[in-house]
């Protein structure tokens, strides 16, 4: 698998209204990633993606796609990035139909056969007006202009938050057949964590406009547990580990979540606090959780 | 083939890596018996093909699985007995572990824990 790095944050500062919404953001993303970008409402996810595709000028700091800042993008390199935002801006009295066809126009290369493929895959009633379907339908309409020309990187905005849970699997699996293409990268914002947890195999997690955590979702995953402690005498009232983030202490027994663990701890952690421990493995939702607690 | 449970705390690749390895273990995979491709296994289960790529990687250094050029990956031929006394001993430990615990959550003794596994490895020793 290649490493050319297809996006580089560096630094990157916004303020709106003389609020920070990103506080010095720095972050990669290279060939075959599909990293999940998960943070609460307000978090600075949007502002970040703005920023990436050159919607948005950025205060301070860099943002480069294909090594081309956002604001100075070439054709070509648009070219290769797809983008399916938050809100679709499709014309209320024109067909998906035309949508495709006018979006298809503007491309050199249009995959007609992967489009047709996927709106009979979705169920999307291309031949009816855009103003007259619902929202998950529209969304579909959006995913479909924004994979026409087969981008080497695509970029949604809480592409999923529309659909029903049907079609959000299907949704899904379209994400893991790109994902399986080992060329291309997605950036994927959501909060709806299980979605997340399927498909991403990265995981960018924002708080307060402040990258809080980055890496591959595994490691995240093995670095975050819940410890049971089990002592003999009662627990002092505090407890102090290494990388604590959150305790609670009733008499004899303790669970504590900490992070940057390895099972090699486990032994210096139980001299230190004179009990045995169980290690609980946690899914991404109380990890989040605890990483904006 | 496989049941992978993606909201579980456990990473994915893991619960993959320790199914094959007990399948192998069992039987039900036998040596030559060809896994599903990473993209074929990936949509199957809706996870990322990359969980499924490492956990195969992991399989192959440890020497259970074979990569074949162009061909499916297999099942590669047994060294069970070669494998050393420590490192099956290495991957009972956590359940032992789990164990030694809730028996002692259970206020049993030592000895009760002992006579009743040992009925229990007679047991399954005759069938």
């Amino acid at each position: 698998m290649s490493s050319e790095s297809v996006l580089e944050i560096h630094s990157l500062l916004k303020v709106l209204g003389g609020r920070q919404i990103l506080k010095g953001c720095t972050a990669a993303a290279s060939k075959g990633q599909v990293i999940g970008l998960l943070g609460k409402n307000g978090a600075g996810k949007s502002t970040l993606i703005e920023l990436i595709l050159g919607f948005a000028i950025p205060d301070a700091g860099y943002c480069r796609v294909f090594g081309e800042e956002g604001a100075r993008m070439s054709a070509a390199c648009k070219a290769r990035i797809g983008f399916v935002p938050q809100q679709d801006d499709l014309i209320p009295l024109m067909t998906g139909e035309q949508h495709l066809a006018l979006t298809a126009s503007f491309h050199q290369h249009w995959d007609h056969a992967l489009v047709q493929r996927l709106a009979r895959q979705w169920e999307v009633p291309l031949a009816r007006r855009a103003g007259v379907l619902s929202g998950g339908e529209r969304q579909k309409i959006a995913t479909l202009l924004a994979l026409g020309h087969r981008p080497e990187f695509l970029v949604m905005d809480e592409p999923a938050s529309g659909l029903d849970p049907v079609a959000r699997r299907q949704f899904m699996l379209t994400i893991l057949e790109i994902a399986a293409d080992a060329d291309r990268t997605v950036l994927y914002s959501s909060h709806i964590v299980s979605d997340i947890e399927r498909v991403a195999s990265h995981l960018w997690i924002m708080r307060e406009g402040e990258m809080a955590w980055q890496g591959e979702l595994d490691q995240l995953k093995e670095s975050v547990v819940r410890l049971h402690l089990h002592a003999e005498h009662d627990l002092p009232l505090q407890l102090a580990l290494p990388g604590q983030l959150h305790c609670r202490i009733d008499g004899r027994n303790a669970s504590v979540i900490v992070r940057d663990w390895h099972p090699a701890r486990q032994g210096e952690f139980e001299a230190l606090t004179g009990t045995s421990m169980e290690v609980e493995a946690l899914g991404l939702e109380d990890i989040f959780l605890e990483v904006n607690a | 083939m496989f049941t992978l449970h993606p909201q579980s705390g456990v990473p994915i690749y893991r619960q993959l890596v320790e199914q094959v390895r007990r399948l192998i273990a069992g039987g039900q995979l036998p040596p030559g018996a060809e896994l599903p491709s990473v993209r074929d296994l990936a949509l199957q289960s809706a996870v990322n093909p990359m969980t499924i790529s490492k956990a195969y990687a992991l399989l192959e250094a440890e020497g259970l699985l074979e990569r074949n050029r162009g061909k499916p990956m297999t099942v590669a031929a047994r060294r069970r007995s070669a494998d050393p006394l420590a490192n099956r001993l290495r991957q009972i430990e956590p359940q032992i572990h789990h164990l030694v615990l809730s028996a002692r959550q259970l206020e049993l003794s030592r000895q009760d824990l002992e006579l009743l596994m040992r009925k229990i490895w007679e047991k399954s020793n005759v069938e």
